[in-house]
């Protein structure tokens, strides 16, 4: 059911996800806002390994830069330290903060990759046409195109160090020296792969824009149906937010 | 590297406005400029590649004295391409990270300001130690890495403390000085970038001078240089 339907719909929501995420407050809403999602990843049938792989990504990142509120965030100290006269401490709030701000990117996440893995490449083709520049609709295909090739590529030049006991050497500068060399023959054969490409498309008649083949049909009623129920959630969302806030009570 | 790891949720939507209006006006900047100059099909390969080997190094783990760190090489795209077409590179960067969760949709435009910064900075930087200063590759690349990347470090410090993290009770104030430990981070992992990018110079300068024509040394200067030395 996912997979066919339209992708313009798939993008509407996506759009739709993002701005709840922003609006949303309450960690309650945005719960059942991640719990949808994943419902929708279940429903294309995707498997749920994958997805909780994928998650460690977002996971790293928030902790990364939000870690530091759980230490400084106002609130009651669950557990405090001192250190020379300087009191840290664990609160309530940063917790909340930075479980609020986890669950928000997990169900943007998760929606995105949903889309990503049902959504056809000549229907990004379409879609990247018709919502961006030329200029940078041609280089967003050819770069989605070539990535997974070059991330092989790099990944076969590791394998390829780490056989011949390269990662055994020490030294900040014979590191850089050896990821140095892997970089830099990335960034020849790119060059060379890019000078041959171009002039494979120069003999195939390029005139600026990649041809898109297949057209890309409007969304059904039951498309626009479901953009109408996410237009009316935000507009709750944003009506509570500054308007009303005890509209929304849990 | 300078990046700003946070998902979407984190700004409130007036910042979140704000900062991807600006992203899109450096970015129809760029692309303006890339019309007059002319976007042929090999700058646009090039771009691509550039692009496509970015998102994939930013995907490897260098082992630094500091842990792991990520390398986006933003600088170097500055310097084998110009700013106007390395505008466009970081931007699908930007979009593709944000398709596997590395930074927010939202934070396409914050994040894209801050790579646009490293790679403009990074470009002429290394015109003016080249050029003008004429050191080698490898300082050049070092020394315009460390700068564009120590200068973002603080771009994104100045974006998230205007910003402020919704949700969260901290003054300005507060927030600045959270992120000042992050922007530290940051320094410290962009002088390893430095090095590491110096040494990508180099390398490229001894297999593929080509791809660094347009720092060479002007070759009336080189023959002042020659002359100078002494040598008929």
């Amino acid at each position: 059911m996912v997979h066919r339907m339209n992708p313009w719909t798939k993008l509407a929501l996506l759009f739709f996800v993002v701005a709840l995420v922003t609006v949303l407050l309450n960690v309650y809403a945005v719960l059942l806002l991640l719990a949808m999602t994943i419902l929708f990843y279940l429903a294309a049938r995707l498997p749920l390994k994958v997805l909780i792989g994928w998650w460690s990504l977002p996971v790293l990142f928030v902790l990364s830069l939000s870690i530091l509120y759980v230490f400084t965030e106002p609130g009651t100290a669950f557990a405090s330290l001192r250190l020379g006269g300087l009191k840290i401490a664990v609160t309530d709030n940063g917790f909340v903060l930075l479980a609020n701000l986890m669950v928000k990117a997990l169900a943007v996440v998760t929606y995105s990759l949903t889309v990503f893995m049902t959504t056809r490449y000549n229907h990004i083709v379409h879609i990247a046409y018709r919502s961006m520049p030329s200029t940078l609709a041609t280089v967003f295909l050819l770069t989605y195109r070539f990535m997974f090739e070059t991330a092989d590529e790099f990944s076969d030049i590791l394998d390829a160090m780490h056989s011949r006991s390269g990662s055994l050497a020490k030294g900040v500068g014979r590191r850089s020296r050896t990821y140095a060399g892997i970089f830099g023959l990335g960034f020849v054969h790119a060059f060379e792969r890019a000078e041959t490409i171009s002039k494979a498309m120069e003999a195939r008649g390029f005139t600026g824009s990649l041809p898109v083949t297949s057209g890309l049909p409007r969304p059904t009623f039951k498309g626009y149906a479901l953009i109408g129920v996410a237009v009316v959630a935000l507009a709750i969302a944003v009506y509570s937010r500054y308007f009303d806030t005890n509209l929304l009570r849990w | 590297m300078a990046h700003i790891h946070l998902e979407d949720g984190a700004f409130t939507p007036f910042w979140l406005i704000v900062w991807n209006l600006i992203a899109a006006a450096m970015m129809g900047i760029a692309l303006l400029m890339l019309r007059r100059q002319g976007a042929s099909p090999r700058r646009l390969a090039i771009a691509s590649m550039c692009a496509a080997v970015g998102f994939a190094v930013f995907q490897i783990e260098v082992p630094t004295p500091v842990g792991p760190a990520h390398m986006n090489f933003t600088p170097l795209i500055g310097i084998l391409i110009g700013p106007s077409l390395g505008t466009v590179v970081v931007l699908v960067v930007n979009v593709f990270s944000a398709a596997i969760g590395h930074g927010g949709w939202g934070m396409i435009g914050p994040n894209s300001i801050v790579n646009i910064i490293e790679v403009v900075l990074g470009y002429y930087a290394f015109r003016l130690a080249r050029i003008h200063l004429r050191r080698s590759y490898f300082w050049s690349g070092f020394g315009a890495t460390v700068l564009a990347l120590t200068i973002s470090s603080f771009v994104v410090v100045l974006i998230v403390g205007i910003s402020e993290i919704q949700g969260s009770s901290l003054t300005r104030d507060q927030t600045i000085n959270n992120m000042l430990v992050i922007a530290a981070l940051n320094i410290a992992t962009g002088i390893i970038e430095g090095v590491v990018t110096a040494y990508v110079v180099s390398f490229l300068g001894r297999v593929r001078p080509d791809l660094l024509e347009h720092h060479r040394i002007p070759d009336q200067v080189q023959e002042n240089i020659v002359h100078a030395a002494g040598v008929s």
